[in-house]
């Protein structure tokens, strides 16, 4: 008969890149319960964003993430701009539409060396991560930063895109598909990848759709769920895109998801850039918003990130309100954790792509 | 389909439990319903219109009294409940048994305004630390902690 | 002689813990980039660990939260001595744009001693190796 146990990973451990408290109760090496702990991450930023003015809100809030900082800014940026009734710029659309996709572009590829790297696939991490250095250097090109770019500002974006900028983005794009395609056929083919990730983690769509799950996670249980799609926003509408579903529900489909959904905003960046119209690419707008309430939602590279912001007609907001996607995917951890190997915990927990950042703001 | 039609169908199914609704823009409706109702429209989304997922709850403190709002996503709608909670009694029954999606957004709303979910399996804190004793901080009239 | 030789050691090839305090993970990933191909700090010495009991250096990102002060103070105490404690980012700093929050105790040095501080949001790879090197001539 084997042992029961309650075993402790994190807050700080190796398989764990952000501090996340987890007890599971094992018999052998089966997991029978989950328990987490959040709240390592909490800086009260719901809280601190009614303290402040909408424009230092922007600074608060792109740093509630450092890997999809843009895709706060610009639900923060619409809902204010919503608000003031203010209508942005379609150059300004362009160019926020083409930095969430780089952005989901580098998220992806971080997570598939993160993911590599827990499941013993060392190399995959070095590989992808080398890559992204690739988009790093063009948002650093475009914006000035690596990471935490300040695009975004409300009434439109704060950087332009000249020729040159154009003509460099294209060449490395290039590059960059064709390098999505290596790692498609590799996550397919590569068989101790497929062995430890084939099977792993399976949500069923029912329970994906009970848990209200988001994301790529969700899209591989079958769930035809994406927010560019169904309420579109910034640029979408405009742009011709796939939304990438797999019907399998494990690990390896999440894994197959991300590396096409890597290809289809490759080509997204690629039709924005031929085909962005010129114009301004801000509008100046008042400080005071007028009274209202607006909900705000985008698809961030994790799956639905919504916001909700009140105002009452002075210069600080009177409610922010932020769901990020990592929250709601949590919820089925425990789920898909059941009856699953310890040896599993890891591929499990890094294939629904925790931002612990984001969940506890 | 477009929010005013998808607004037309509920009020259709649901007509006395819904209050005030307005549309803002395509995409986007709100209604209001009373706290003991709830659960009740809830079950019927989920029944008989198979609308199951719940993006968020938010709680706002308006000062006088504290609203929750059910934010809830179907085909390309996103739809809002409305209750209201008086602050001598902030208690509703939570919609875990019929949304299990629902478990984190009623903890988080528990422990940043104080609301409780009657039969939520497992009140602890989400996000404030161990050990917390000072309040819920998105409270309007709460300020923080002296630091010692 | 013993000594010399392991000072030596300590100083050509550190190895380091990483540890977020509660942080965007801006400055964790641009940590993990200097491990990558481009950076590579493998060739310089630097090695990442696993657990307190093997690094020399405490490399910290994010603003202490509440949450996460007692477990810092608790691997801080684990790392055996001499040990160093690097701060990279603005939050570590002094608690960047957090400064003020309900959930924030400030920067690292309210909890620990730091003996580096390398500003930034988020501070580059390049700015962490330096950090590290100059850390590591004054031993």
């Amino acid at each position: 008969m084997a042992q029961r146990l309650l075993i402790p990973i994190g807050p700080q451990h190796p398989a764990l890149k952000e501090p996340l408290g987890f007890r599971f109760r094992v018999e052998g090496e089966r997991v029978l319960e989950t328990h987490i702990r959040m709240g390592y991450v909490h800086r009260g930023i719901e809280r601190a964003c009614q303290e402040r003015t909408y424009i230092q809100d922007l600074y608060l809030v792109e740093r509630i993430c450092g890997i999809c900082s843009h895709i706060h800014t610009t639900a923060f940026c619409q809902g204010v701009e919503e608000l003031l009734g203010v209508e942005v710029p379609r150059r300004a659309l362009y160019i926020r539409t083409i930095v969430c996709e780089l952005e989901r572009i580098h998220s992806h590829m971080l997570w598939l060396g993160v993911l590599g790297r827990d499941a013993g696939f060392e190399t995959l991490f070095m590989y992808t991560w080398r890559d992204r250095e690739t988009v790093l250097d063009i948002l650093e090109e475009i914006s000035g930063n690596r990471i935490n770019h300040a695009v975004n500002t409300v009434g439109g974006v704060r950087i332009d895109l000249t020729q040159a900028h154009i003509e460099s983005i294209l060449k490395r794009l290039d590059y960059l598909e064709e390098q999505a395609h290596y790692y498609l056929g590799l996550v397919t083919t590569e068989s101790t990848f497929v062995a430890r990730t084939h099977g792993v983690g399976y949500l069923s769509r029912e329970d994906g759709r009970a848990l209200c799950v988001v994301g790529p996670t969700t899209r591989a249980s079958g769930v035809d769920r994406d927010v560019r799609r169904d309420d579109p926003y910034a640029a979408y509408e405009e742009l011709p895109f796939e939304v990438v579903t797999a019907s399998e529900g494990d690990a390896l489909a999440r894994t197959v998801v991300r590396v096409k959904e890597v290809v289809e905003s490759v080509r997204m960046v690629r039709y924005a850039l031929q085909n962005s119209p010129q114009g301004e690419v801000r509008v100046r707008v008042r400080r005071r918003v007028p009274s209202g309430e607006v909900i705000s939602r985008v698809e961030a590279p994790r799956g639905e990130l919504i916001y909700y912001i009140k105002s009452d007609g002075t210069e600080r907001p009177a409610r922010v309100k932020m769901r990020t996607p990592t929250l709601a995917n949590l919820v089925a951890v425990p789920h898909m954790l059941k009856e699953a190997h310890i040896a599993d915990i890891p591929i499990v927990l890094a294939a629904i792509d925790l931002c612990i950042a984001c969940a506890d703001r | 389909m477009p929010a005013r039609t998808l607004l037309k169908k509920l009020k259709e199914a649901l007509g006395e439990h819904i209050g005030q609704a307005w549309v803002p823009r395509p995409h986007r409706a709100f209604f209001t319903v009373k706290r003991e109702e709830l659960h009740d429209v809830v079950e019927a989304l989920v029944k008989r219109f198979d609308i199951r997922h719940l993006s968020t709850i938010t709680g706002v403190d308006t000062g006088e009294e504290i609203e929750l709002l059910y934010h809830f996503w179907d085909h390309d709608v996103c739809f809002t409940v409305k209750i209201t909670l008086p602050h001598h009694q902030p208690r509703i029954k939570t919609l875990t048994d019929i949304v299990p999606g629902a478990l984190f957004y009623e903890r988080e709303v528990h422990d940043l305004l104080g609301v409780e979910f009657e039969e939520h399996p497992d009140l602890s804190p989400l996000v404030l630390p161990e050990g917390w004793e000072d309040g819920h901080p998105l409270l309007k009239d709460w300020s923080p902690p002296e630091e010692n | 002689m013993l000594d010399g030789l392991i000072r030596w050691a300590r100083r050509k090839s550190p190895w380091i813990l990483h540890f977020n305090t509660g942080g965007c993970n801006g400055c964790d990933i641009e940590l993990l980039d200097a491990l990558t191909p481009r950076f590579d700090v493998e060739r310089l010495g630097i090695l990442e660990k696993a657990t307190p009991r093997h690094a020399d250096v405490l490399i910290c990102a994010g603003p202490v939260t509440r949450q996460a002060r007692d477990r810092l103070l608790r691997i801080y105490e684990q790392m055996p001595e001499p040990k160093w404690v690097v701060a990279i980012g603005s939050c570590a700093c002094s608690g960047g744009v957090f400064r003020g929050c309900y959930n924030v105790l400030g920067g690292i040095d309210q909890v620990i001693p730091v003996d580096m501080y390398v500003p930034g949001c988020a501070c580059k790879p390049e700015a962490i190796i330096d950090g590290l090197v100059k850390l590591l001539e004054g031993i």
